[in-house]
C-alpha cells in the first residue's frame, strides 16, 4: 500500500472513531480504567519490591555473605556449629580491595526482661564494622547502639514493646503508672516523667495518604492508652532512659543453647562399628584410628596433639557428614544483657525479635566462648549507594576473586540467596495482583472487540462497497484493526496519565501500613516498615501504553475477518 | 455484439445457482452476452429475472457456478480474491442504488478514493476529483459530507467516483430507482454525456423504463435467460 492509501485508511478509521461517539467514549474509557490500574498496581508493586530488596541488602545482608558451605546448605537451621575462624586475613584481604566487611555470630535465644519474654535472633556483630556496613544501626530510636566489648544489646522496636524494655511510645494507664511513674526516685522524676505523656488521640501520619489503624487502633482501645508526647526531645529521652534503667527496666537475660562440634570423648564400639566406619573412606578410617582407641566396648579420644591435628579435623568432618549426634556439643548459656537501645528502621525485619550484641563481649566463658567464630561474614563494597543494588563489581564471583584463596569449606553466596522466601512471596504477590488486573484489561479488550464487532456489522454493506472498489483483504483488515488501535491508543493515552497522576502522591507518600507491620510484628514479607511506595518504571509504562494499543488493535482481527468471509455480493445486500 | 478479443466484457454459458433455505434457485441459465468498448447498454428485466445477478458476475463480485467471465480479455475464473480486486480497482467503475458514499468523507474524498487506491498522490488526486464533481455539475459541493446532499447529489458523487480513475467499464445496478424521474433524467444525460466524451461502456441492470430508453442497447433477461436483444 502506498503512503497516500494508507494515510487514507488511517484517516477513514480515525473518522470512524466519531459515528459512534458514545461507544467510542465507554470503550476508551474502559481501556483507560485498565491501563491506570494496571500502571498503578504495577507501580507499587514495583516500589514496593525495589524498596524491600535495597532494605535487604542494606540492613540485613549486604551484598554478600561469606559461609561455610556445610552452614550455607542449612543456613534455615542456624547451625552454629558450622562456624569458622581465621576470618580476619578474609576481611583484610577485601578491605584492602575496597570492600567493607562485618563479621557476625548469629544465634537464638529467649529473652528475659524483668515482665517478659520472648524468643529472638541475635546477631554478636563487631560493632563498628557492623554500623559501615548496613544501615540499621543508624535507626536506633531510643537510647544509642551498644558499645564494643560490653554486655549491651540493642533490641528491636516491637520486641522492645513486647519485653517492656526501653522507651514505651503508647502504654496504656496501667503500664504508664506501673512501669513508668513508678521508676521515679522523687517527685521531679515523677513530674517530668508524668509531663512526657499525654492522652493518646489518634491523629492522620505524617507521611502516610491515610493510616489504616486510625480510630480503633490495631492494638488496643485508643482511650485506654497515653502516647508521648511529639514535643519531646533527644535530651529528655536520655534522661527517661536513665530513670528506667536505674529501675532495672532495661535489664534483660539471654537463655541460648549453642552448638560446638567436636569430638566426642567416647564412641560406642557397636555404634562406631556398624553404623559410622562403614560410612567412612579409607582416609577417614585412618584419621579415625589415629585419634581414637578401643577400650572395652568403646573407642575413646586418645589426648594431647592427636586432638589438634589434621586427622582430627577429619574424622571429625566425617563424624558431622554422617550425622553423628555426638560430635556437636550443645551449650546452654545464660547471658546478662542491658538494652541500650531499640532499633526501628525501614526494614520491618529488624524491628521485630531482632537484637545486636558486640561479639567481643561474648568470646569469653561467660559469653558464648566464641573464641573468634562467626557464622558468617557480611560483605559490601566501600562505595555502594544505598538507592541501587549490588553491581558487578559486588557479585559474589567479584567478591571471591577479592578475597583471595578462601580457606576450604568457605563459599561466598549474593545476597539474594538469603532472600529466596522473600522474593519467592513477592514473585507469587506479583503474579496474583497482575492477574487480578489481567482479568479487568480482558473485560476491556473484550469492549473493544464487542464495539468493533458491533461497528462491522453495522458497516457491512460499505465494506462489500469498499471491495468493490477494489480494497484488497488486508487492506480493509488494516483499517478496522487501525480504528480499534486508534480506540487502544485514546484509551491507553488516558490511562497513562491517570495512572501516572495517581503515582505522583503514591512515589512521594505511599500508604502509610506501619500498623499492619506491626502487627504483624514485622513478618509482612515485603521489607518496608511504614508508607509502601510506588516507584516509576518507565519502561512497564511504556510496554503497557504500547501493549493496550497493540492488543486492542488485535481485538478488531476476529470480527473483520470474519465479515471479509461474506461474499461482496452477500455485503452489499446487507441491511 | 459477438465476442471478440476487443470486448470489455464477455460472458459464456454463465450459469449461477444459489442455495436458499435448502432449494436451489438458478438466477442465470446459461448466459452468452459480450459489451464493446464505448457500448451504453442496459439489463433490464423483471425482478428475479437474474439481471442484477448478472451485473455482479461481470463485475467479479461474485464467482459464477459454471461458464466464464472475462473482463478485457481475462478470464476471471483464473483469478485469486487479491487479484479481482485488483481488477476492480483498475478496470470497473460501479454506481449503486443505495449510492454507497463512505459517510465520514466529504464528496472530494468520496471521489479520490479510488484514485489514492491506485497510488495517486494526494494533490494530483484532488485535482482529477475537483474536475469530476465539476463535470458532474457539483463544483463547489466537494466539502460536503454525504448527509448533506440530496439522493441526485449524491448518485452524481457516485457517478464521479466511479468514472474519475477512468475506467473501461462501468456497472450501474439500478442506478435511477431511488430518484425522481427529473433527477433520474438528468443523472442518465450525464452519464450519456460521459460515455460519448470518455467512451467508457456503461452497463445498466434496470427495470426503469427511462433507462432503457436512454440504453443503446437493451438486453431483456427472463427467467435468467435471455429473452430478447435490441440495438437502437
Amino acid at each position: 500500500m502506498t503512503r497516500a492509501g494508507f494515510s487514507l485508511v488511517v484517516g477513514m478509521a480515525a473518522r470512524n472513531l466519531s459515528r459512534h461517539r458514545a461507544k467510542t467514549v465507554i470503550t476508551a474509557v474502559a481501556v483507560a480504567v485498565s491501563v491506570a490500574l494496571y500502571i498503578f498496581v504495577d507501580s507499587w508493586l514495583y516500589g514496593m519490591n525495589l524498596d524491600s530488596r535495597r532494605n535487604i541488602v542494606s540492613y540485613e545482608t549486604g551484598a554478600a555473605k561469606i559461609q561455610s558451605d556445610a552452614y550455607f546448605s542449612r543456613k534455615d537451621d542456624l547451625p552454629t556449629h558450622e562456624s569458622f575462624s581465621g576470618w580476619e586475613a578474609i576481611a583484610a584481604r577485601l578491605e584492602s580491595s575496597g570492600y567493607r566487611v562485618a563479621p557476625r555470630f548469629t544465634f537464638t535465644g529467649t529473652v528475659y526482661s524483668n515482665s517478659a519474654s520472648a524468643p529472638m535472633m541475635i546477631y554478636a556483630v563487631d560493632v563498628g564494622r557492623e554500623r559501615a556496613l548496613l544501615r540499621y544501626p543508624d535507626y536506633v530510636e531510643y537510647g544509642r547502639f551498644p558499645n564494643p566489648g560490653t554486655r549491651e544489646i540493642a533490641v528491636g522496636a516491637m520486641v522492645a514493646e513486647r519485653l517492656r524494655v526501653g522507651i514505651p511510645q503508647r502504654p496504656t494507664l496501667d503500664e504508664f503508672a506501673g512501669e513508668l511513674l513508678s521508676a521515679g526516685r522523687d517527685d521531679g522524676e515523677k513530674a517530668f516523667i508524668r509531663d512526657l505523656y499525654e492522652p493518646y488521640r489518634p491523629q492522620k501520619t505524617r507521611n502516610g495518604i491515610f493510616d489504616p489503624s486510625e480510630g480503633a487502633g490495631l492494638d488496643g482501645l485508643a482511650e485506654n492508652r497515653l502516647s508521648l508526647k511529639a514535643s519531646v526531645d533527644k535530651r529528655d529521652l536520655g534522661r527517661l532512659w536513665d530513670i528506667l534503667a536505674a529501675n532495672g527496666r532495661m535489664g534483660v537475660r539471654i537463655s541460648t543453647s549453642i552448638d560446638i562440634k567436636g569430638l566426642p570423648e567416647r564412641i560406642p564400639a557397636g555404634k562406631a562399628d556398624d553404623d559410622i566406619l562403614p560410612g567412612f573412606d579409607y582416609r577417614e578410617r585412618a584419621a579415625f584410628s589415629s585419634v581414637y582407641r578401643l577400650e572395652g566396648d568403646d573407642y575413646r579420644l586418645i589426648g594431647g596433639d592427636a586432638t589438634d591435628g589434621t586427622d582430627a579435623e577429619l574424622a571429625l568432618a566425617a563424624l558431622i557428614r554422617l550425622d553423628y549426634a555426638g560430635a556437636v556439643k550443645h551449650v546452654n548459656q545464660l547471658v546478662d544483657a542491658v538494652v541500650v537501645g531499640v532499633i526501628n528502621s525501614p526494614n520491618p525485619m529488624l524491628n521485630g525479635n531482632v537484637g545486636a550484641m558486640p561479639i567481643d563481649g561474648l568470646s569469653d566463658e561467660a559469653g558464648l566462648m566464641l573464641a573468634g567464630r562467626v557464622t558468617e561474614l557480611l560483605v559490601r563494597s566501600a562505595r555502594a549507594d544505598d538507592s541501587r543494588l549490588p553491581g558487578k563489581d559486588e557479585s559474589a564471583g567479584a567478591i571471591t576473586s577479592a578475597a583471595g584463596t578462601l580457606p576450604a569449606g568457605l563459599g561466598v553466596h549474593g545476597w539474594a540467596a538469603y532472600a529466596e522466601s522473600y522474593i519467592t512471596a513477592a514473585r507469587g504477590d506479583q503474579v496474583s495482583s497482575r492477574l487480578m488486573v489481567f482479568f479487568l484489561f480482558l473485560l476491556s479488550f473484550l469492549g473493544i472487540a464487542n464495539t468493533m464487532l458491533m461497528a462491522i456489522l453495522e458497516r457491512t454493506r460499505e465494506i462489500g462497497m469498499l471491495r468493490a472498489l477494489g480494497m484488497t483483504d488486508s487492506q480493509l483488515l488494516l483499517a478496522y484493526v487501525v480504528e480499534a488501535s486508534l480506540v487502544g491508543l485514546i484509551g491507553s493515552a488516558v490511562g497513562v496519565l491517570v495512572g501516572c497522576a495517581i503515582n505522583v502522591p503514591m512515589v512521594k507518600y505511599g500508604i502509610d501500613y506501619s500498623s499492619m507491620t506491626k502487627a504483624l510484628n514485622g513478618d509482612i514479607g515485603y521489607r518496608v516498615a511504614t508508607s509502601f511506595r510506588s516507584a516509576w518504571n518507565a519502561a512497564s509504562i511504556v510496554a503497557t501504553f504500547i501493549g493496550a494499543t497493540v492488543l486492542s488493535g488485535l481485538m478488531a482481527v476476529a470480527p473483520a475477518a470474519r465479515a471479509l468471509r461474506l461474499p461482496v455480493t452477500e455485503s452489499l445486500r446487507f441491511e | 455484439m459477438a465476442g471478440t478479443s476487443e470486448c470489455v466484457i464477455e460472458t459464456k454459458d454463465l450459469v449461477k445457482n444459489y442455495e436458499l433455505n435448502g432449494i436451489t434457485v438458478e438466477a442465470l441459465r446459461g448466459v452468452d452476452l459480450a459489451f464493446g468498448p464505448g457500448e451504453f447498454a442496459a439489463v433490464a428485466g423483471p425482478s428475479g429475472s437474474g439481471k442484477s445477478t448478472f451485473l455482479h458476475l461481470v463485475g467479479c463480485l461474485d464467482v459464477p457456478t459454471s461458464g466464464t467471465v472475462s473482463v478485457g480479455g481475462r478470464d476471471t475464473a483464473l483469478m485469486g480474491r487479491s487479484a479481482l480486486a485488483l481488477l476492480r480497482r483498475q478496470t470497473i467503475g460501479f454506481v449503486f442504488q443505495a449510492y454507497n458514499l463512505i459517510p465520514v468523507l466529504s464528496a472530494i474524498e468520496n471521489v479520490s478514493f479510488p484514485l489514492v487506491l491506485l497510488g495517486e498522490g494526494p494533490n494530483e488526486a484532488r485535482e482529477r476529483s475537483l474536475a469530476m464533481l465539476e463535470s458532474v455539475g457539483l463544483g463547489g459541493m466537494g466539502d460536503r459530507r454525504p448527509k448533506e446532499m440530496s439522493g441526485g447529489q449524491q448518485q452524481r458523487v457516485a457517478i464521479a467516483r466511479a468514472l474519475v480513475k477512468r475506467p473501461s467499464l462501468i456497472l450501474a445496478d439500478e442506478p435511477t430507482a431511488n430518484l425522481d424521474s427529473k433527477t433520474a433524467r438528468e443523472i442518465l444525460e450525464l452519464m450519456l454525456e460521459l460515455n460519448r466524451r470518455e467512451g467508457t461502456t456503461f452497463v445498466f441492470s434496470t427495470h426503469d423504463q427511462l433507462v432503457m430508453e436512454y440504453a443503446r442497447r437493451l438486453v431483456r433477461l427472463r427467467d435468467g435467460k435471455v429473452e430478447s436483444e435490441e440495438l437502437k
